[in-house]
C-alpha cells in the first residue's frame, strides 16, 4: 500500500469515528495527511513505513496544534516538535492525529478534556480510561494501529485495559520526554498503544533511547526487536497478594484466574509474592504528582503563548490569575492547588519530603521481589472494568484509587504493560505486567506468548 | 554611643561560557529583543534543560579561587515564584546542596587592615529575562534574551563592618574572579551585580534587622548606598522607631535607597530538587585537577614579585591588580629586560595606553628591545618615550623608528670632538671661569653639546671628550 | 488536619490562580478530603535521612559548550498574546515588586 493510499483509507476511518461522536481526536486534516505521505513517498522505508500512529495532544507537534486538552493552550502552534515525533517521521510512520486526552493528562477517564469527554469505543456511555483515553479509543476502534500515549501513573494502561488493546509503558528514562508537555516530571513517560503486542513493541523501538536534549534519559545499547517466544519454561512469575485484594471485581477476578492458568500452561512457575508497601503508593502519588505538576504549570501564564485574560485590576497578577482560572479545569486547579500546599512553607517536609520516601521504599519493594528470583509480576491492570462515564466524578479521591495497581510501578520507575485478557459481559478486562527495570524485552516476549495463546483460543471457539 | 554596621553581600557573576546555562542559545550581549532564545530559555511547553559543562567548570574554578570545599555532588532545584522574566514559574538554581560552600578570602580593610571574609557558598543558577517598565507607557516589557545565561552565586558571611569594607571586598572578590578566568565581572554589562544585606546594632549586642538594598550600579554606588542605607537605619532606631525587613533599590541620581513594592507571599518560595535533573556528580580527581591548573591568583603573584624579583611593595600591588597587566610584565621579563625597568615601563608609559585603550599595542618583544636600545646607549631615555609614541601605532621594529626619527645617539668620537671645539669655542667666558676652578661647569657644556647635536649626543660619551679638551 | 476557606485563598494566591468565591467551600472540602487520604504515609516511621529518589541516570550528562540552539520554525511573535517592538507585553507589574 502506498502512502498516499494510506493517508486516504486514514482520513475515512478518523471521519468515520468521530462522525459517530467518539470525540477521540482533538485535531487531523486531509492536508497534513498528504504532507504526510508525500514525505513519506520521498524517504526510504523504514521499521514502521505503512503505519499511521495517533499521537496523544500533549506532544508537540509543529504542524498540528498541541492543546494538551486545555483552554490554556487553545491553538496553540509549537515551534519544535518532540524527539519522538522525529524519531517516528525517521522510522517511516505517518502522523495521523492529535488525539484527545484528561486536561494535561490529569485523570483516569478522559472525562476531564476542556473539549469533551471521548466516548469508550465499545460502550458510547462508558469511558474510555484516562488520561490517554483518545489515543486508546483510536486504536481499540481500529481507526489506527498503534498511538503514542503518556504515562504518569497508569495513564496509558489503564485506558488499554478499559479499551482491550495493548499498553505499555517503558522504563522511566528510556524514552526521551522532550517534547512532552510535563506533567509530574519523574514520573512521567511516553509510552504505546497497540493492537498487538508486536505493533506496540515496534514502535517503542522506534522511539526509544538516549536523547541529548533529555538529561533523564540513558544511554545504553538499542533494544531491537522482541524475540516472540512460544512458551514461558523457565520464568518465574509473582502475583503479589496485595493486587488481588478480597473485594476484587469478580469478572476481573475470573480474567485473571484464566491468565493465571495460562502462565502455567505456558510453562511459568507462578509464586505468590508481596509488596508491602503497595497501599501507600496512590497516596505518595497524589503528592509527588501535584507538587511537580504546580511547578510544571506554572509556564502557562499567559505572557508568552496561549489565550490571555486580562483580569479587573488590569496589572499583572490580575492576568496570571484571570489567565489561569479561566485557562485550567476544575482537575487541573484542584492538582495546581494541592501541589502549592502540600510544597508550602512548613508542609514540604510533612508531606514531599515524606512521599518520597514512600517511593523509595516502594522502589526497594520491588527490588527486592526481583532479587528473590522473580522475572515478572502479573497483577490485574485495573480493580474493575471501564465504568459509566459521570460514575466517579464526583470524588476526587474515588477517582485517584482506579490507579491503584498502576501507581507503584510509576513510582517505582520500572516497565509495566497491560494486555486483554479476556472479557466480562462484553467489557474488556486488562492484565499487566512488570518487569525490573530495563527488562522490556523479556516483558514484551512474555506478553506476546501470552497473546498467541489466547488468539489461538479464541480461534477454536469461533 | 556608636553603632556597628553588620554587612553581607550575595554577588551573581555571569561565568564567561559560549552558551547559557541550560540550553545552546549564546550566551551574548545587547542583540535585539528576543532573538536570542530556543524552546529551553523560552520556557516553552515540552522543553527540558541540559546543563553547561563549561558553565559548571567555570564555577568549580571560581570556587576553589575563592577557597572553597566543593560538593562531589550537588542538586539542582526548583525555585517556584511568578514574575513575567521567569519564563518557567521557577528559576533553576542549587537550594539545600550547593556546589561549593566554606570559602574564605583576605582583603585589605580600609578601617581594619588585612581581614579574611568568609563565603558562605557558591551554587549555580540560571538568570532571568529583563522587564523594562519605561520601555511602553503603562505596560512591561519583556526580553529573554537573557533568560537561561548562567550565575554563579557568591554569598559572604555578614562578616564587613562598613561600607567601605564592602567595597574593598568586591574589589578583592572581582580581581579573584577575573584572574581565575571565570567571569569579565563587568557591572556595566550586567555580568557582576550585587545585592547587599546591612543592619546595624551596638556592639556585643545580636545582629540587628537586616534590609536588603539592591539596584547599584558600580562599586562606588554600592558603597554609597550603604552609606544611605545605614544612615537611615540609624536615624530610625535614634527616632524611637524599628527597623523592618523590607528590600529597597538606591537611586544613583539622589543618592537615596526607598523600599521596593513586594507582594506579601512573594518571599514564601518554595524549592524542590528539579526532577528534570539527576544529580550533579564531580570526580574528585577532575577537581583535583581544577586545582592543579588555577592561576596564580594576586595574593600569590604580589608577593612573589616583592619576594623574588624585589619589587617595591607599590609596584608589585600595582602590576598585580589586573592579570592583563602582570601578564604584560612577566612577557617583558622574559623578553630580557630586567624587572624594576620593566616595572617602571609598564606603570608608566604602557598602563597608561592599557588604560586608554585596554590592550597593549607594543608587543612586549619589541619594547624589550627599545628598552635594551637604552640600556645600551643606542637610544636616550626621553628619546625612547618618543620612539615607544610611534611603536603604538607602527609596526616597524624600534631600530628602524629610531633611525627614521633621526633619534640614534652620536656616539662617533670625531663628530662629538668637533661639537665639543665649537662649544669652547663659543663660551669663553665659561672656559674662563672652569679653568678658575668653577668644575661644576661641566654640566654647562655637556648642555650646550646637546643642544648642538640637537639631542643626538650621547651624553656618556660627552664628558671624557670633554675633560680631555678642558685639561689640555 | 482541617483546611479552612483561608487555607484555599492562600494557596490559590501562590499559585496565582483565580477562584470563584462561591467554589470556596467545595474546594476546601475535597482538599481536606485529599489531605486526609494522603495522610496515610503519616503512618509510616520514616527517618528524615531516607534518600530521595532519583530514577533517571545516577548522574546529570552535561553539554558542551557549543552553540547550537534548537531551531525553531516560528518566532516568539506568532505565539505571544501580545508582542510589540520584539518584546512580549504585559500590563505594569501592580501589587509585584518592580526591579
Amino acid at each position: 500500500m502506498n502512502a498516499a493510499h494510506l493517508a486516504h483509507q486514514t482520513a475515512l476511518r478518523l471521519k468515520e469515528s468521530d462522525a459517530r461522536g467518539m470525540n477521540a481526536t482533538l485535531h487531523w486534516s486531509r492536508e497534513v495527511l498528504d504532507r504526510e505521505a508525500a514525505r513519506i513517498d520521498a524517504a526510504p522505508a523504514g521499521p514502521l513505513t505503512g503505519v499511521a500512529i495517533a499521537i496523544k495532544d500533549n506532544i508537540v507537534t509543529s504542524d498540528m496544534p498541541t492543546t494538551c486538552a486545555s483552554k490554556i493552550l487553545e491553538g496553540y502552534l509549537s515551534p519544535y516538535e518532540a524527539t519522538v515525533i522525529t524519531r517516528l517521521r525517521a522510522a517511516g510512520a505517518m502522523i495521523a492525529c492529535k488525539a484527545n486526552l484528561d486536561e494535561f493528562a490529569m485523570g483516569s477517564s478522559t472525562e476531564n478534556s476542556a473539549f469533551g469527554r471521548v466516548q469508550h469505543p465499545l460502550f458510547p456511555d462508558r469511558v474510555p480510561g484516562g488520561s490517554s483515553g483518545g489515543s486508546a479509543a483510536l486504536v481499540g476502534a481500529g481507526v489506527v494501529p498503534v498511538a503514542l500515549g503518556s504515562e504518569t501513573g497508569g495513564s496509558v494502561r489503564q485506558p488499554a485495559a478499559f479499551c482491550g488493546v495493548v499498553g505499555v509503558k517503558p522504563t522511566y528514562g528510556r524514552v526521551s520526554r522532550f517534547g512532552l508537555v510535563a506533567f509530574g516530571s519523574s514520573l512521567d513517560c511516553v509510552s504505546v498503544f497497540g493492537r498487538t503486542v508486536d505493533d506496540a513493541a515496534r514502535v517503542l523501538a522506534a522511539i526509544e533511547g538516549l536523547d541529548p536534549l533529555d538529561a533523564t534519559t540513558f544511554d545504553r545499547a538499542p533494544m531491537g526487536q522482541v524475540a516472540g517466544r512460544s512458551d514461558l519454561k523457565g520464568v518465574v512469575v509473582g502475583l503479589p497478594k496485595e493486587y488481588f485484594p478480597a473485594d476484587l471485581d469478580a469478572g476481573v477476578r475470573a480474567a485473571c484466574d484464566r491468565a493465571i492458568a495460562r502462565l502455567r500452561e505456558l510453562g511459568a512457575e507462578v509464586r505468590e509474592v508481596s509488596l508491602p508497601h503497595t497501599r501507600y503508593a496512590v497516596p505518595a502519588y497524589y503528592i509527588v504528582n501535584p507538587a511537580e505538576a504546580a511547578a510544571n504549570l506554572a509556564r502557562f501564564d499567559g505572557v508568552r503563548y496561549g489565550p490571555r485574560h486580562v483580569g479587573p485590576a488590569g496589572d499583572v497578577r490580575a492576568l496570571y490569575q484571570a489567565t489561569r482560572g479561566q485557562g485550567f479545569g476544575p482537575e487541573v486547579r484542584r492538582r495546581i492547588l494541592i501541589g502549592t500546599f502540600v510544597l508550602s512553607a512548613g508542609y514540604a517536609d510533612q508531606y514531599y519530603r515524606r512521599a518520597q520516601a514512600v517511593r523509595r521504599r516502594i522502589c526497594n519493594d520491588f527490588d527486592q521481589v526481583f532479587a528473590s528470583g522473580v522475572d515478572l509480576l502479573f497483577t490485574p491492570t485495573t480493580p474493575r472494568p471501564a465504568f459509566k462515564a459521570g460514575a466517579k466524578s464526583a470524588d476526587p479521591v474515588q477517582m485517584y484509587l482506579e490507579d491503584i495497581f498502576v501507581a507503584p510501578a510509576s513510582l517505582a520507575g520500572v516497565p509495566a504493560m497491560s494486555i486483554p485478557i479476556g472479557r466480562d459481559e462484553g467489557l474488556p478486562i486488562g492484565g499487566q505486567l512488570i518487569a525490573p527495570r530495563f527488562a522490556e524485552g523479556p516483558m514484551l516476549a512474555a506478553a506476546s506468548a501470552m497473546e498467541r495463546m489466547i488468539a489461538a483460543e479464541a480461534e477454536v471457539r469461533a | 554611643m556608636t553603632w556597628e554596621t553588620v554587612i553581607g553581600l550575595e554577588v551573581h557573576v555571569q561565568p564567561a561560557t559560549r552558551t547559557k546555562m541550560f540550553c545552546g542559545c549564546a550566551s551574548t550581549y545587547g542583540e535585539y529583543p528576543n532573538t536570542n532564545v530556543c524552546p529551553v530559555c523560552l520556557g516553552l511547553p515540552g522543553a527540558l534543560p541540559v546543563p553547561n559543562a563549561e558553565a559548571i567548570r567555570l564555577g568549580v574554578v571560581g570556587a576553589l579561587a575563592l577557597g572553597c570545599e566543593i560538593h562531589p555532588v550537588s542538586i539542582f532545584a526548583r525555585k517556584n515564584y511568578f514574575y513575567p522574566d521567569l519564563p518557567k514559574g521557577y528559576q533553576i538554581s542549587q537550594f539545600d546542596k550547593p556546589l561549593a560552600t566554606a570559602g574564605s578570602i583576605r582583603i585589605e580593610s580600609p578601617d581594619r587592615g588585612p581581614l579574611t571574609i568568609s563565603i558562605t557558598r557558591l551554587h549555580l543558577e540560571e538568570d532571568a529575562g529583563k522587564s523594562l517598565h519605561d520601555r511602553i507607557p503603562g505596560f512591561t516589557a519583556v526580553d529573554l534574551n537573557r533568560s537561561g545565561a548562567p550565575l554563579a552565586e557568591i554569598v559572604s558571611g555578614p562578616d564587613m563592618r562598613s561600607p567601605a569594607e564592602a567595597r574593598a571586598y568586591l574589589v578583592t572578590l572581582r580581581q579573584l574572579l577575573v584572574y581565575a578566568g571565570v567571569s569579565e565581572c563587568s557591572m556595566e554589562k550586567g555580568s557582576l551585580r550585587v545585592d547587599a544585606n546591612l543592619s546595624v546594632r551596638r556592639p556585643g549586642d545580636p545582629l540587628g534587622t537586616k534590609t536588603e538594598v539592591k539596584n547599584m550600579n558600580s562599586f562606588a554606588n554600592v558603597e554609597r548606598a550603604l552609606e544611605a542605607e545605614r544612615a537611615r537605619q540609624i536615624g530610625l532606631i535614634e527616632a524611637g522607631g524599628r527597623v523592618t525587613q523590607v528590600t529597597l533599590t538606591f537611586n544613583a541620581a539622589t543618592g537615596e535607597v526607598r523600599p521596593l513594592r513586594t507582594k506579601e507571599d512573594s518571599h514564601d518560595y518554595h524549592y524542590f530538587p528539579d526532577p528534570d535533573l539527576p544529580p550533579l556528580v564531580l570526580d574528585p580527581a577532575w577537581i583535583a585537577a581544577q586545582r592543579a591548573a588555577l592561576p596564580e591568583l594576586p595574593e600569590a603573584r604580589r608577593n612573589r614579585y616583592a619576594t623574588v624579583l624585589g619589587l617595591p611593595e607599590y609596584d608589585a600591588r600595582v602590576l598585580t591588580q589586573d592579570p592583563a597587566v602582570a601578564d604584560y610584565f612577566e612577557a617583558l621579563t622574559r623578553a630580557g629586560t630586567e624587572a624594576k625597568t620593566a616595572s617602571n615601563w609598564v606603570l608608566g608609559d604602557a598602563i597608561s595606553g592599557w588604560n586608554e585603550t585596554g590592550t597593549f599595542e607594543v608587543a612586549p618583544a619589541r619594547l624589550a628591545d627599545l628598552i635594551a636600545m637604552v640600556d645600551d646607549g643606542t637610544v636616550s631615555g626621553s628619546a625612547a618615550k618618543t620612539i615607544y609614541r610611534e611603536l603604538r601605532s607602527s609596526e616597524d621594529a624600534p631600530r628602524d623608528v629610531a633611525t627614521r626619527l633621526n633619534l640614534v645617539q652620536v656616539r662617533d668620537t670625531g663628530a662629538l670632538a668637533g661639537w665639543v671645539d665649537e662649544v669652547l669655542a663659543a663660551s669663553p667666558d665659561e672656559l674662563a671661569r672652569y679653568q678658575a676652578g668653577e668644575t661644576k661647569l661641566i654640566g654647562f657644556f655637556v648642555g650646550q653639546v646637546m643642544k648642538r647635536s640637537r639631542g643626538k649626543a650621547d651624553p656618556k660619551a660627552i664628558q671624557p671628550l670633554l675633560l680631555e679638551r678642558l685639561q689640555s | 488536619m482541617t483546611i479552612g476557606a483561608g487555607e484555599v485563598r492562600h494557596v490559590a494566591q501562590l499559585a496565582e490562580l483565580a477562584i470563584a468565591e462561591a467554589d470556596v467551600p467545595a474546594l476546601a472540602e475535597q482538599l481536606e478530603g485529599i489531605v486526609a487520604f494522603v495522610g496515610q504515609l503519616s503512618e509510616l516511621d520514616i527517618s528524615p535521612d531516607e534518600l530521595a529518589v532519583n530514577l533517571g541516570p545516577d548522574q546529570v550528562r552535561l553539554r558542551a559548550d557549543v552553540v547550537a540552539p534548537i531551531p525553531m520554525t516560528r518566532g516568539p511573535g506568532s505565539f505571544a498574546p501580545l508582542f510589540e517592538e520584539g518584546f512580549f507585553v504585559v500590563p505594569r507589574l501592580g501589587g509585584m515588586a518592580e526591579e
